[in-house]
């Protein structure tokens, strides 16, 4: 529970990120400035803010908690199932999204498909951030509560109204800069953490000690390459054909929250640099998230819970002062995520659906005051159905999978449709809609189908694969684009204004 | 198939060399970027920054990372 010095911290906290979030009001004056940032965000600050929103209060359970029963093999969602990924994303997507001058990714699938491509990627991002923002508002809720005591109304209230002042304040800028705090104090936070329980197991070799002398159970716990044949879900060939060449470069590049800070970068340079920075920080992450939770093996073995790892482990070691840092770490944690979601929701709300569908030739002004209104109303939904999602244990199980069955079918297309110009607006949709299907099949049949427990990296990877067979062929028998129009949206087509517009009007 | 059951006989020292020759790949594919593509946007060149190094040692990182583990 915190003590004075703690609420000292928590406060100081809150406060600077108000008043931070009030200070960038003054840079919003148009929808530009709200959803990109004016264009003028530097590479740093995207880049921290791209890792940091990664990072949500509970990923330091649920990680450390997945690190106590599997081992270091878990590390392999921050490293290669990041890095890669970024680097495919800064050196190709990234440049050719910025230069096209997008606000969302469905914008790009548009442009270089049609308009059914884009309203499906969009209401299916936006379904899944609407309804996460309850999960993640009452998980993180509940983590609180069990670390440091607060009711888990008090904690939503006080996240949603913060988040809401920054956000609705000063836009994505607020975001970005506010996130580049949180990401420092939770960098403070779980460094803390992770040096005190090093001191308490004997370092690094006492940790490999202790823990290989636990029993057989324990055999290749440091080992990042599981067999194939292994009992935990991440073996070497599903992280290598399931998340790294599909789920992380969906993520990366399909992923509005994460795309949308870097079309906000002030130059291409930095548009590029920001991503590959986020990249280096992302190889410190595991240390944060997963490390707790093989320190906890050798400090608190046999819990019938893993997830229970974390909280057991700072309860174990922190002292007074650092309780208050590592509570604004998690609440960091939790706004970053918060704020990441209602900010891209309100974009592909009003620019992929509200401008599209709804009021198509409205002012600028109005453009932004309905991204306002949107960051309100998700906000309140996100409170409101955080209740509703503690009735459904299994929604955020639910969530994640949802989002999964898009995963692969749309990195097909992203990747066919930059790469080649032979691929239509007919093979693009007919993969998007098949990959999806399989996606479908493969999730109810898989008890039949595969050997692994929760084979969510095969069924990503299957499904990219239909994705990308139907996409080819359905577009070699279609009639191909005229070059014109795909000038600026394909890898090595420098764009024209010609083109641009064309890609405007088909959207 | 679905389950990669082929690859079951790959040991894993084989499959360790498979991720460092990845790394590896990325890192020949990154030095094939033109300069002029790189420095998109800055205004005066230096060595620092140029994008093509700082792939380079992210995956350096990675690369070790994967060695060790």
């Amino acid at each position: 529970m915190l003590s004075g010095i703690d609420y000292f911290v928590v406060i100081a906290y809150l406060t600077g990120i108000l008043l931070l979030g009030f200070y960038f009001r003054r840079f919003v004056h148009s929808s530009k400035d709200f959803f990109l940032g004016g264009k003028m965000l530097p590479f740093w600050a995207i880049g921290m803010s791209i890792v940091v929103s990664d990072i949500g209060a509970q990923d330091f359970v649920g990680v450390s908690g997945q690190a106590y029963r599997y081992g270091i093999a878990v590390g392999n969602f921050d490293w290669i199932g990041s890095v890669p990924a970024m680097l495919l994303a800064a050196f190709v997507f990234i440049p050719y999204f910025w230069k096209a001058g997008l606000y969302t990714i469905p914008e790009y699938l548009g442009r270089r498909y049609n308009g059914a491509v884009r309203t499906l990627a969009s209401l299916t991002w936006i379904i899944f951030f609407a309804f996460n923002l309850g999960v993640v508002f009452w998980a993180s809720a509940l983590l609180l509560k069990a670390l440091m005591g607060w009711s888990p109304w008090f904690s939503i209230i006080v996240t949603a109204t913060v988040v809401g002042a920054y956000t609705l304040m000063g836009g994505l800028t607020a975001v970005v800069m506010t996130d580049v705090v949180q990401m420092i104090i939770m960098f403070i936070g779980g460094a803390a953490v992770v040096v005190l329980g090093f001191i308490h197991v004997g370092g690094w070799t006492g940790l490999v000690d202790k823990v290989s002398t636990m029993g057989p159970e324990y055999e290749g716990y440091f080992d990042l390459i599981q067999p194939v044949d292994t009992q935990t879900p991440f073996p070497w060939t599903g992280i290598l054909f399931g998340l790294t060449f599909v789920m992380a470069n969906a993520y990366m590049i399909g992923n509005q929250s994460v795309v949308q800070r870097c079309l906000a970068a002030k130059d291409e340079w930095h548009a590029k640099a920001s991503m590959i920075w986020g990249a280096c920080l992302k190889m410190f992450i595991p240390i944060l998230v997963l490390f707790p939770g093989l320190m906890a093996v050798a400090v608190h073995p046999g819990l019938e819970d893993g997830d229970m790892a974390f909280p057991h482990l700072i309860a174990t070691l922190l002292p007074p002062g650092l309780g208050g840092l590592m509570f604004a770490a998690l609440l960091a944690g939790l706004m970053s995520s918060i704020d990441s979601m209602v900010n891209s929701t309100a974009t592909l709300w009003t620019k992929d659906i509200y401008e599209k569908f709804i009021v198509k030739n409205g002012s600028d002004h109005h453009y932004l005051m309905v991204g306002k209104v949107t960051t309100v109303v998700l906000l309140v939904f996100g409170v409101l159905t955080s209740k509703v999602s503690a009735g459904f244990p299994g929604l955020y199980v639910a969530l994640q999978t949802f989002l999964s069955f898009f995963q692969g079918p749309i990195f097909s297309i992203l990747l066919l449709g930059i790469f080649f110009p032979r691929i239509t607006q007919w093979g693009g949709l007919a993969g998007l809609v098949g990959g999806i299907l399989t996606s479908f099949v493969l999730h109810l049949n898989q008890d039949s189908l595969f050997t692994i427990q929760d084979p969510f990296l095969y069924v990503s990877w299957w499904s990219f694969v239909m994705g990308f067979v139907i996409t080819v062929v359905v577009s070699l028998f279609t009639r191909p684009h005229p070059q014109a129009r795909l000038e600026g949206l394909v890898f090595r087509l420098a764009p024209g204004k010609e083109a641009t517009d064309m890609g405007k009007s088909l959207c | 198939m679905l389950n990669f059951e082929w690859l079951a006989g790959v040991p894993i020292a084989a499959a360790r060399w498979v991720f460092l020759g990845l790394f590896m790949l990325i890192g020949g594919l990154v030095w094939l970027v033109p300069a002029d593509y790189v420095f998109a946007g800055v205004k005066q060149r230096r060595w620092w920054l140029d994008l093509r190094w700082w792939g380079t040692g992210v995956l350096a990182m990675i690369f070790v990372t994967y060695a060790l583990f």
